[in-house]
C-alpha cells in the first residue's frame, strides 16, 4: 500500500466537491451519486488503511513548513469514523429536501469539509494542520449560511467565534514551534512550565472550542435552528467533536505530557464539570427539538474534556471512548430529529406529540440513542462514563458529583423530550405523519445498531481503537474487559432511577411530559439566571458585538467632528473674515486715505528703525 | 528708435484731432494699428536695438531704453490696448464718443510706453502723470453717477500718491543733483544714511504703492474698477495699475535704491498681507467686478512676494505673474463686460447657469481662473510655483506655506465665482440670454489661447524668456 493514498484521502473528496459544484444541475441525482460514491470509497480506503502504518513527506516551506502526513492507529482510528459518518449522513441528506440551489453547495461543502477533516487528522505538521483546522471554519460558515434568511447572521457569529479561538491556536503553534525548534508533531515533546503552559493554554483553546465546549459554545444552539439538520448530525456533531479531542489527547499526551497533580489538568477538569453542568441546565428548559439536542452536544464535550483532563489512564481512555459514543448518539439523535421535522413539519416540542405510533422506526432509534446518551447500561454510553467517572473520583470527589449530577439531569431532559414528542396525544402536526423514508432510516439504524455494539461488546472499541492510539500512556492497563466499579454501578443506577421517579411526578403534576422538569426553571434563583441567558447576557459575542457597536459610535462621532472642522469650521472663519473686511470697506474714501496714511507712517518708522533703506 | 513708441502715438494723436470728421470714423483702427505696431515693435530687433533716429528726427531722441523686463511691460501694453479696444465696440457706441475713447486711449499709450521706457526720475513722473490723467477721464467718460464717484475716489488717491512721490523726488534730487537712475544711485550709495533720506525712501514707496492697490492703501481700486465702463475696466487691471505701480516699484528698488533687508521686508510683508486679505475679502463680494478687482489686488500681493525675494528667480517669477496676470485678469474682464453686455447686471445673485447659455465665455472664464488659482499646466500655475519656489530657496518657509495656502483661498472665491455666475441651472428670467457678439468673445478666445500656449510651452518660454529677464 503505497503512502500515496494518504493524499488521495485528501484531495478526493476537494475535487469531487469542485465537480459536484461544476457540474450543471441539469444531471439528475448526479451529485447524490457522486457524493455517496466518494463516500463509500472513502470509508472503504480508510477501512483498508487502517492497521498500517504510514507517512508521507514533501519539503515545502522554509521555517520547517513541509507538507507531512502520518498515518497511525489514532489517526486511522479517526479517519475511519469520520469516513463512516460521512457516508451515513450523505445517505441521510440523499432525501431530505433542500432549499432550490442549495442542495449542491450543500453537497459540494460536505465533500470539502471532509477534505479538510481528513487533511488536519492525517497532518504530521502543525503548519499544515492549522491550514486545514482553519479551512474548516470557512465550510461550517457555508454549511450555516445557505440555512436560509436569517441564517447568515448565525453564519457569522460562528465564524466570528469559532475563528477567535482559532487564532489563540494560531498563536499557541507559533509558540510551540518557537519552544520545539519544530513544526513536526511527531517529534515535538515539551514540558509545562512558563511559556510551555500559555503554549499548552492557547492551543487548548483552540482544540476545545472546536469540539464546542464553553465559553466558544453559543454559536452551536442557533445553528441548530438556521442551518440545515444534516450539517448539524454531521460536523457539530460528529466530525467537530472526532476532531477536537483528538488534538486535545495529542496536545496533553504528546505535544506536551500532562501530570495528574498540575494545576493545567485541575483547569481542564473545572472547564469540563462547568460545561458539564451549565450547559445541561440551558438543555433542560428548551422547547425546541433541536436546540436541546445542541445543548447536550456541548454537555457532553464537558465528559470528554473531563476524562482527558483526569490525566490518568482510565480517565483518558474513558474519555476517548466517549468520544467515539457520543458522535455515534447524537448525530443519530440529530438524524431523529430531522426525519421528526421532515414528516410532521416542526421541531417545537409544544406542537409535537404521539409519534411513536407514527414512525416507529425512528422512536425505536431516539430510544436507544437516548438511552446511550444518559448513561443506561448495556448501552456504550454507560460503559464511557464509568470509566469517566472512576477517573474523576480518583482526582477528586466534587468532579465525581459534578458529573453525576450531569447524567442526572441529561436523563430527565432526555426523558422530557421522548414524553414530549413521540409519546402522549398526538397533536395536529402530528396526525399525518408517517414514517421517514429508507434513505433516512438506514443511517439511524445503523447508528443505534452501532451504540449497542459497541456497548455489549466494549472490548473491540477500547481495545481495538482507543487504547492502541494511545499505548504509550496506559501505563500497562487494558480496560477492555474491565467491569466498572460496583460502588459507582450502584450510584448510577440509583441517580437513573430517580430521574426516572422525578419524570413521573413532574409530569403528573404540571399534566404533560414537557413540564416535568419546569419546577428547575421556576426555582427562585435560577429563574433569574435562566431568564438572563435566555436573553443572551451571558454570551461572549454579544458582549462582543455591543462592545464593536460602541466603539462604531465613537469612530463615527471621530469621523463627524473632522467632517465639520472641514465643511463647517474652516468655511465659517473665512466666511468670518470676509464679512469683516466687508464691513470696513465702507465706501468712505476718507477712511481708504487714513489707511493709506496709516500704512505710510509705519512703512517710515519702520525704515528709520533699521537705520537703513 | 525707441522713441517711434511714442512719437507715433502721438502724431497719431495729432491727426486724428485735427481731421474730426475723417478723424472719427476711423479713429478706432487706428488705434487697433498702433496697438499691433506695439506688438511688433516688442519683438522687433530693429526698434528694440535702439538705435538713434536719422537726421531730421534727431530732434527727438529721448533717452530711452529698454531691458527685458521694459520688453514684457511694453508687450503687455500693447495686448490689452486691443483687447480693450475691441472689447469697447458694443460699449461705446455713438460716433463721438468713440472719438474720445481712442484719443483718450492713445494718451494713455503714450502715458504708460513713456514710464517703462525712460531712464530719469523726473520723467518718469511726467508720463506716469499723463497716463493717471488720461485713466481718470476714461473712467468717468460715461458721466454716470458711479464712475463719476470711482474716478473720483481715483483721483483723489492719485494726487495723494502723486505728492508722495513728487515730495521723494524732490529731496533725492537735493542729494544726487542729477535726475537719471544711476546718477541718483551712485548718488545714494556715497551719501551716508540720513534720515531724510529714509524718509524720502518711506514716502516714495507709499505712493507706489497706493497706486499699485496693495493693501492698506488699495482702498480706491475696488470701486474703481467696478464702476469704471467695462473697457476701461479692462484697462486699468490689465496693464494701468501694473504699469504705473509695480513696474515703477520694481525699477525704482532695482535701479536706485537696491535690494536691501528692510526693503525686501517690507515688500514681503505688504505682499504677504496684500494675497491673504485680498482673497478674503473677495469671498464676500457679490458683484462681479469687485470680486476680480479685490482679486486682483491679492495677485499683485502675490507679485510683490516674488520681488520680495530678491532673488534673480524672484524678479524673475515676479515679471512672468505680471504677463500672466495681465492675459488671466483681462480675460475675467472680459467675461465680465460680456455678462455685463447680455445681462445689463454685473449683481452675482441674479446669475446662475450662464455656461450653458453663454458657452465662450463660460469656458474662457473657467480658463483663467484656473489659471489665476495655479492650476497646472496652464500659465499661471508656473509663476506662482516659481514665486514660492523663490520664496522656499531663500528661506522664508512660513511665508512660502502661507502664499500656498492664500493659493487655496484663491481657488476657493474662483469656484465661488464660476459656480454662482456660470455653473448650476440657468435662472429663469435669463432665458432670452444668448453668446456675447464677436467683439467680445474674440478677444476672450485670444486671450485664452495665449493662457494654454503659455502654460503647454512654458518650457520654451523659460529658456528664451524668463531666464534672459533674470540676467541682469
Amino acid at each position: 500500500m503505497t503512502n500515496l493514498f494518504l493524499p488521495l484521502l485528501i484531495f478526493g473528496p476537494l475535487l469531487a466537491g469542485c465537480l459536484v459544484v461544476l457540474v450543471p444541475q441539469r444531471v439528475r441525482f448526479f451529485k447524490e451519486v457522486l457524493v455517496l460514491a466518494v463516500t463509500v470509497a472513502d470509508l472503504a480506503l480508510c477501512l483498508r488503511l487502517f492497521p498500517e502504518e504510514m507517512t508521507l513527506f514533501y519539503p515545502w516551506g522554509s521555517y520547517g513548513i513541509d507538507f507531512s502526513l502520518r498515518l497511525y492507529r489514532f489517526s486511522a482510528f479517526i479517519l475511519a469514523a469520520a469516513g463512516g459518518f460521512a457516508f451515513l449522513i450523505a445517505l441521510y441528506s440523499c432525501v431530505f429536501m433542500f432549499a432550490k440551489e442549495k442542495g449542491r453547495l450543500f453537497f459540494a461543502l460536505f465533500l470539502f469539509s471532509l477534505s479538510l477533516v481528513n487533511g488536519a487528522v492525517l497532518s504530521d505538521n502543525l503548519i499544515v494542520l492549522l491550514f486545514f483546522w482553519e479551512g474548516l471554519l470557512l465550510t461550517v460558515f457555508g454549511l450555516i449560511a445557505i440555512g436560509g434568511k436569517t441564517a447568515f447572521k448565525t453564519a457569522v457569529k460562528a465564524l466570528v467565534i469559532v475563528g477567535v479561538a482559532d487564532l489563540c491556536m494560531m498563536i499557541g503553534i507559533a509558540l510551540v514551534g518557537h519552544l520545539s525548534g519544530t513544526f513536526a508533531i511527531s517529534k515535538i515533546q515539551l514540558s509545562l512550565g512558563g511559556l510551555g503552559s500559555l503554549a499548552f493554554v492557547l492551543m487548548m483553546i483552540g482544540a476545545i472550542s472546536k469540539a464546542g465546549s464553553m465559553p466558544f459554545h453559543t454559536w452551536i444552539p442557533d445553528a441548530s435552528i438556521d442551518a440545515p439538520l444534516p450539517f448539524m448530525a454531521f460536523l457539530p456533531a460528529a466530525l467537530e467533536k472526532l476532531l477536537g479531542i483528538y488534538l486535545l489527547a495529542r496536545i496533553c499526551l504528546d505535544l506536551f505530557k500532562l501530570v495528574p497533580e498540575s494545576g493545567l489538568s485541575l483547569a481542564l477538569m473545572i472547564i469540563g464539570s462547568v460545561t458539564i453542568l451549565l450547559a445541561v441546565m440551558m438543555a433542560l428548559i428548551q422547547k425546541n427539538y433541536k436546540r436541546l439536542l445542541s445543548y447536550h452536544a456541548i454537555s457532553q464535550v464537558g465528559y470528554m474534556i473531563l476524562g482527558i483532563g483526569t490525566a490518568v489512564p482510565i480517565g483518558i481512555v474513558g474519555g476517548l471512548f466517549h468520544m467515539i459514543n457520543h458522535a455515534m448518539y447524537k448525530s443519530c439523535l440529530f438524524l431523529t430529529s430531522g426525519a421528526v421535522e421532515r414528516q410532521s413539519g416542526t421541531t417545537d416540542l409544544e406542537r409535537l406529540g404521539g409519534l411513536a405510533g407514527k414512525m416507529p422506526v425512528t422512536f425505536l432509534c431516539f430510544f436507544i440513542a437516548a438511552a446511550a446518551i444518559s448513561g443506561v447500561p448495556p448501552f456504550n454510553g454507560f460503559f464511557s462514563k464509568e470509566l469517566i467517572y472512576d477517573g474523576a473520583l480518583e482526582r477528586g470527589l466534587v468532579f465525581y458529583l459534578a458529573a453525576i449530577l450531569g447524567s442526572f439531569l441529561t436523563a430527565a431532559s432526555f426523558l422530557k423530550l421522548g414524553h414530549a414528542a413521540y409519546l402522549g396525544p398526538k397533536s395536529e402536526a402530528t396526525q399525518k405523519a408517517k414514517e421517514a423514508p429508507v434513505f433516512m432510516l438506514i443511517p439511524m439504524i445503523v447508528i443505534a445498531a452501532g451504540c449497542v455494539y459497541f456497548g455489549l461488546q466494549r472490548s473491540f472499541p477500547i481495545g481495538q481503537l482507543v487504547q492502541p492510539a494511545i499505548e504509550n500512556h496506559l501505563e500497562g492497563q487494558d480496560f477492555s474487559f474491565l467491569l466498572p466499579n460496583k460502588n459507582l454501578v450502584a450510584v448510577t443506577a440509583i441517580m437513573l432511577l430517580m430521574a426516572l421517579v422525578n419524570h413521573i411526578l413532574g409530569a403528573k403534576m404540571k399534566g404533560s411530559g414537557l413540564k416535568a422538569v419546569d419546577y428547575i426553571h421556576d426555582a427562585p434563583v435560577l429563574s433569574g439566571i435562566y431568564e438572563k441567558a435566555e436573553r443572551r447576557c451571558f454570551d461572549p459575542y454579544e458582549w462582543g458585538r455591543a462592545f464593536m457597536k460602541g466603539l462604531s459610535f465613537l469612530l463615527w462621532r471621530l469621523d463627524r467632528g473632522i467632517d465639520w472642522v472641514y465643511n463647517a469650521g474652516l468655511p465659517g472663519c473665512a466666511q468670518a473674515l470676509s464679512n469683516t473686511l466687508s464691513r470696513w470697506h465702507s465706501g468712505s474714501y476718507v477712511t481708504y486715505l487714513g489707511w493709506s496714511l496709516g500704512g505710510l507712517l509705519v512703512l517710515v518708522i519702520f525704515l528709520m528703525s533699521t537705520r537703513s533703506f | 528708435m525707441l522713441s517711434l513708441l511714442i512719437l507715433i502715438p502721438l502724431a497719431c494723436l495729432l491727426l486724428i484731432s485735427f481731421l474730426p470728421l475723417k478723424g472719427k470714423r476711423v479713429a478706432f483702427a487706428v488705434v487697433m494699428a498702433l496697438s499691433f505696431f506695439q506688438i511688433y515693435a516688442v519683438f522687433s530687433p530693429t526698434i528694440m536695438a535702439n538705435r538713434l533716429l536719422p537726421g531730421l528726427a534727431s530732434a527727438f531722441n529721448f533717452t530711452l531704453a529698454v531691458d527685458s523686463l521694459s520688453r514684457i511691460m511694453l508687450l503687455c501694453i500693447g495686448i490689452v490696448i486691443f483687447i480693450a479696444l475691441l472689447a469697447a465696440g458694443p460699449f461705446v457706441k455713438e460716433e463721438d464718443k468713440r472719438f474720445y475713447f481712442s484719443g483718450l486711449m492713445i494718451l494713455e499709450l503714450m502715458g504708460l510706453n513713456g514710464v517703462v521706457m525712460v531712464r530719469d526720475i523726473f520723467s518718469m513722473y511726467v508720463f506716469w502723470e499723463v497716463a493717471a490723467a488720461a485713466s481718470f477721464v476714461l473712467i468717468a467718460l460715461e458721466k454716470k453717477r458711479d464712475p463719476l464717484e470711482g474716478a473720483f475716489k481715483y483721483m483723489i488717491f492719485s494726487s495723494v500718491a502723486t505728492v508722495f512721490v513728487l515730495s521723494a523726488i524732490a529731496i533725492i534730487l537735493l542729494i544726487s543733483g542729477s535726475t537719471s537712475f544711476t546718477a541718483i544711485r551712485v548718488a545714494l550709495l556715497v551719501t551716508p544714511h540720513s534720515n531724510l533720506i529714509i524718509l524720502a525712501v518711506g514716502v516714495f514707496l507709499a505712493g507706489l504703492f497706493m497706486k499699485a492697490g496693495v493693501m492698506p492703501f488699495h482702498g480706491y481700486l475696488p470701486d474703481a474698477y467696478a464702476s469704471a465702463p467695462a473697457p476701461v475696466s479692462i484697462l486699468l487691471a490689465g496693464v494701468v495699475t501694473k504699469t504705473l505701480g509695480v513696474y515703477t516699484a520694481m525699477r525704482i528698488v532695482i535701479d536706485i535704491f537696491g535690494f536691501s533687508a528692510s526693503l525686501k521686508s517690507i515688500l514681503l510683508c505688504i505682499g504677504l498681507i496684500s494675497a491673504i486679505f485680498g482673497a478674503l475679502a473677495a469671498m464676500g463680494q457679490k458683484d462681479f467686478k469687485r470680486l476680480l478687482a479685490y482679486s486682483s489686488i491679492s495677485q499683485v500681493g502675490y507679485i510683490f512676494l516674488g520681488f520680495g525675494c530678491g532673488t534673480p528667480l524672484g524678479i524673475a517669477a515676479a515679471i512672468f505673474h505680471i504677463f500672466n496676470h495681465t492675459v488671466f485678469k483681462s480675460l475675467l474682464f472680459v467675461n465680465a463686460a460680456a455678462v455685463e453686455d447680455r445681462l445689463g447686471t454685473l449683481d452675482m445673485g441674479r446669475m446662475s447657469g450662464l455656461a450653458s447659455r453663454m458657452p465662450i465665455t463660460g469656458t474662457t472664464s473657467v480658463l483663467a481662473s484656473l489659471s489665476l488659482s495655479g492650476v497646472p499646466p496652464l500659465a499661471g500655475f508656473w509663476s506662482k510655483l516659481f514665486i514660492i519656489l523663490a520664496l522656499w530657496q531663500s528661506g522664508l518657509y512660513g511665508v512660502a506655506v502661507t502664499a500656498v495656502l492664500a493659493s487655496l483661498l484663491t481657488l476657493a472665491y474662483m469656484l465661488l465665482l464660476q459656480r454662482r455666475v456660470f455653473f448650476g441651472t440657468p435662472e429663469k428670467d435669463l432665458s432670452g440670454v444668448v453668446e456675447a457678439g464677436f467683439n467680445l468673445t474674440l478677444p476672450a478666445v485670444i486671450l485664452a489661447i495665449l493662457i494654454v500656449g503659455v502654460g503647454l510651452l512654458f518650457p520654451y518660454i523659460v529658456h528664451t524668456v524668463i531666464f534672459p529677464v533674470v540676467s541682469f
